[in-house]
């Protein structure tokens, strides 16, 4: 029984998550308070499975003489931590869609997919046999497209761009695993141990990570994370792009570097620098000029990724732990985000940043976990978004001065890249804090009223985490990072100085000497609510809204960046859209081909013959 | 039980709070007597900056009807407390030269939370000339942060071969060498001046509250007790961020005897610094400012990238 626990998060949610799919959307089921006690159940079991500490379960599938198909299942520090997240990220989502998938048409494929989502996920951070992991790694694949379909108009074409891009990422999966299985003789993941030395090794490693990337959502192949953001529901992105998806790619991309392969070739560790290095860059400068709250946020998935990969490639012990515990912090507020985002898209009606404003007095909670997650992703010390992107930044700085080769000799441009991003992170966030909830409320916004605790609380857990793993961030560490990479408890690894509970408790002793200051003058005289001043004119509300809109022109209109930008608009960067234009030039050739002329397709057919017989006479 | 107390005397009078304040009131004076000697007036009194602070305290505080009042009332008190963080962590590491607090790259984060508080509550505060200053304000940070990072880059390479492998982030070990002292860290010197310029709102960066254009943007709304605070804030960043200049750059700021006297030397060098560029220029626009930090310092700054990286590779420290 100790062992089938391994089991029971992995099947549970894929078989009610399969019967859900098909069951009919007529038939009004609770499939959202059912997936909301399987994912619970689930969560309560990952928690179990992390106190177990190491299990395994083995369960032979298929046995074709010596070829041996065993469902592998086994728990890693890594993976059982990255299972409780997950799950408690299940929870939320199913808490939230309660309320915000109320509405909906299609809740039964919604819930299953979710569940199928919840399993598939499981299933890869259980898994121990390569072939497995790539099947459940399928399933969640197969389930973003489905719930991506459930959203509004334009959403199937969001749904296939995705399932395409991770899709063909997937099947360099499959060729990866298949190469990774031929160089080694074994599906066992800790039994494979490849080192990189050959071009055979460096390709599986390739496809591999491209895999992994793709599904993390990172530069070149991240175009499907916008384009899905812009027209799937808030919480199926808050779901899986922002926290799952992100979970599994840095774990696939952790095990490929540490448990699959070998590490030995520096060019590789440069290819993730780069990787890492241009995504950050690149993606928050095009989130800054997003007039859309999804499609911005989708930017910021896309960037944040660009953080973890650059600490693994780091490869020294701070690095890839500040990687890894960006990656929670990144799930936990992005998933925030997004969900803030929900909120507001769902009491407006919009989630265009030109018509929203000034909801912090209607939306008080969805605005302060909005807030706080907004800082903490922009590196806002105390809170957790800093703690990671510092560990990050020391393990560049560690990486330049104890290694030698091409990745630590650029440590300045890995440094500058980071740390400049963080400053064009905070503007993006500015800019959708400023257009959002303050500024000023449009009239036609009179009305919005804060959504129900269904919606609420999950905002409020997870920004309260923000702020509990920012201040405590030594547990965190020496709980669930160091354990999940196998480094001793209150080993050295950083080389910085963070006091982060003496930081915050002096900072709150800061604010509390201004109130101080606010109360000795509130004694002296009273306070007074007056008109905004506008230099005498009588200008309507809607006169005075400056939305933050316009605030990065200065940016996108500067000599130089304005090519890129409006490059960047007619996607000439999107390797889908580039794929597209040449399968359209493809089909064209041969439509062109295909006259329906009778001398052509003779022609053709003698072509082909003599091209045959060439072939076999000079085989003879 | 006696660490929570001395930390507390720390935060609150010295070198914290009390200490900070009447520090930083000096300096403003100083910079208002030294302008108005350059302009061929005569200044204020010594005490001016106190009584402005008193006479606003004594003011009635005006809350716009659309603002967001919390959000209004809180980004001053945040903003005080990040720079009295700031400022309190530079001086104990300066005086007790032990870890406090953070190391060179918490205190460049801290240095940002002063202009965070001042955007959140200039955006808060539901005025059309605040929200330009908003804008405008992010726009600066924007620019200055990236010389700032490569700055920083150039610190951490020309310390690398004098601290020890752990210490390469503390601000103690950084500030026993005077990076200045060479052609790059010259140059990061410069730029990091530039920034610091910005950063106080001094002309030629005071463009977020340009009160010519608009109106002074940022804290048009503010009024008493309130804009009492972020004059205190100001007062105090003009402490800590010269301070942050002189033990990156230029060697640190000693406890006792010569050093200690070398150490305000330097300090008042940063600071007229400062004035003088302040009073010899025009206000720049908020474009020519970003295209200004982002090109020209940018590149003089990769330069001196460069430079540094081909000094330490050579052992050619003077590069």
């Amino acid at each position: 029984m100790e062992t089938n626990i391994l089991c029971i998060p992995v099947l549970l949610p894929l078989v009610v998550g399969f019967g859900l799919l098909f069951l009919p959307n007529k038939l009004k089921l609770r499939s959202g308070a059912l997936t909301l006690i399987i994912s619970f159940v689930t969560f309560v079991l990952s928690i179990r499975i992390f106190a177990l500490g190491r299990a395994e379960y083995s369960w032979a599938v298929l046995q074709i003489s010596d070829f041996n198909l065993e469902l592998l299942l086994r728990t890693t520090p890594l993976g059982a931590f990255i299972l409780v997240f997950a799950m408690g990220f299940g929870v939320l989502i199913s808490l939230y869609s309660l309320e915000s998938m109320a509405g909906a048409r299609r809740t039964n494929e919604y819930y299953g997919a979710v569940l199928l989502t919840i399993g598939g996920s499981a299933g890869i951070l259980l898994s121990n046999h390569l072939l497995f992991l790539l099947i459940f790694w399928e399933i969640v694949t197969a389930s973003l497209y489905v719930l991506i379909t459930t959203g509004g108009r334009n959403s199937n074409f969001a749904a296939t761009k995705s399932f395409a891009m991770i899709g063909a990422s997937d099947a360099a999966f499959l060729l990866g695993v298949m190469m990774a299985w031929g160089l080694s003789g074994t599906f066992v993941i800790t039994d494979i141990g490849l080192a990189t030395t050959s071009t055979l090794p460096v390709v599986a490693f390739l496809l591999l990570m491209m895999a992994a990337i793709t599904k993390a959502g990172a530069l070149p192949l991240h175009t499907w994370l916008p384009t899905s953001g812009e027209h799937a529901p808030a919480s199926v992105m808050a779901l899986l792009p922002a926290a799952i998806d992100k979970l599994l790619g840095i774990y696939l991309l952790l095990l490929i570097v540490r448990d699959i392969f070998v590490l030995q070739s520096a060019a590789l560790s440069t290819v993730l620098a780069i990787i890492g290095a241009a995504t950050i860059v690149v993606a928050v400068m095009i989130a800054m000029v997003q007039h859309n709250l999804k499609k911005l946020l989708s930017f910021h998935a896309v960037s944040q990724v660009g953080y973890m990969i650059l600490g693994i490639a780091t490869m020294t012990p701070v690095g890839i732990a500040g990687g890894l515990f960006h990656l929670l912090n990144n799930a936990i507020y992005k998933c925030c985000l997004f969900l803030c985002s929900g909120a507001v898209e769902q009491q407006t009606g919009t989630a265009d940043l030109e018509r929203l404003g000034g909801l912090g007095k209607k939306m008080p909670i969805t605005f302060a976990t909005c807030l706080i997650a907004a800082l903490s992703i922009s590196g806002i010390p105390p809170l957790n978004g800093f703690v990671s992107k510092w560990m990050v930044y020391q393990g560049v700085i560690q990486m330049g001065a104890a290694q030698t080769g091409s990745t630590a000799a650029l440590w300045p441009v890995w440094l500058t890249c980071a740390m400049f991003g963080s400053a064009l992170t905070l503007a993006s966030f500015v800019k959708i804090i400023h257009s959002m909830f303050l500024s000023r409320l449009p009239s036609d916004l009179k009305d919005v009223k804060e959504v129900s605790s269904f919606q609420t609380v999950p905002m409020m857990v997870l920004a309260a985490v923000c702020v509990l793993l920012g201040v405590f961030y030594h547990v965190a560490l020496d709980r669930l990072i160091y354990p999940a990479l196998g480094v001793g408890a209150g080993a050295d690894v950083l080389t910085g100085t963070w006091q982060s509970t003496l930081a915050t408790a002096l900072i709150v002793i800061g604010v509390a000497v201004g109130l101080l200051i606010l109360l000795i003058a509130s004694f002296a005289k009273k306070t007074r609510i007056v008109p905004t001043w506008n230099c005498g004119e009588q200008m309507s509300n809607e006169q005075m809204i400056v939305p933050g809109t316009h605030f990065y022109k200065t940016v996108s209109n500067m000599g130089g960046l304005r090519q890129l930008y409006s490059g960047q608009e007619k996607g000439y960067f999107d390797l889908y859209d580039q794929g597209g234009r040449f399968g359209l030039f493809l089909t064209r050739f041969l439509r062109w081909m295909h006259s329906g002329l009778l001398p052509m397709y003779l022609t053709w057919v003698v072509v082909g013959l003599l091209i045959v017989l060439f072939v076999v006479c000079g085989i003879w | 039980m006696s660490s929570a107390l001395s930390n507390l005397f720390w935060i609150l009078i010295f070198p914290g709070f009390l200490f900070t304040v009447v520090l930083g009131l000096a300096a403003s004076w100083i910079v208002r007597k030294v302008s108005a000697l350059v302009q061929w007036r005569v200044g204020p009194p010594f005490a001016q900056p106190l009584y402005d602070i008193m006479k606003l305290m004594g003011k009635e505080i005006l809350l716009p009807q659309e603002a967001q009042r919390h959000v209004f009332i809180a980004a001053p008190l945040v903003g005080l407390a990040g720079v009295l963080l700031l400022s309190t962590m530079l001086w104990r590491i300066t005086i007790a030269e032990t870890a406090f607090v953070g190391d060179i790259i918490v205190a460049i984060y801290l240095m940002v939370l002063p202009s965070l508080a001042l955007i959140l509550g200039s955006s808060a505060s539901a005025s059309p000339h605040a929200a330009i200053g908003t804008s405008r304000e992010m726009k600066l940070v924007l620019g200055y942060e990236l010389p700032l990072v490569l700055a920083f880059v150039v610190v951490i390479i020309k310390t690398a071969g004098h601290v020890e492998p752990g210490q390469q982030l503390s601000l103690a070990a950084i500030s026993e060498h005077a990076t200045v002292l060479s052609v790059s860290g010259m140059l990061a010197f410069l730029a990091s001046l530039l920034c610091v310029q910005a950063k106080l709102g001094f002309v030629p960066f005071d463009i977020a509250e340009s009160e010519t254009e608009v109106a002074s943007g940022v804290i048009i709304e503010y009024s008493g007790a309130l804009l009492a605070v972020w004059k205190l804030m100001h007062a105090m960043m003009l402490v800590a961020l010269p301070l942050f200049l002189v033990m990156v750059f230029l060697g640190g700021f000693g406890t006792a005897g010569w050093p200690l006297v070398a150490g305000i030397g330097k300090y008042v060098l940063v600071l007229v610094l400062i004035i003088l560029i302040k009073n010899t220029n025009p206000r720049m626009r908020i474009d020519q400012a970003m295209r200004f930090f982002w090109f020209y310092c940018g590149i003089a700054l990769a330069v001196a990238v460069i430079l540094a990286t081909i000094g330490n590779y050579y052992g050619i420290s003077w590069l």
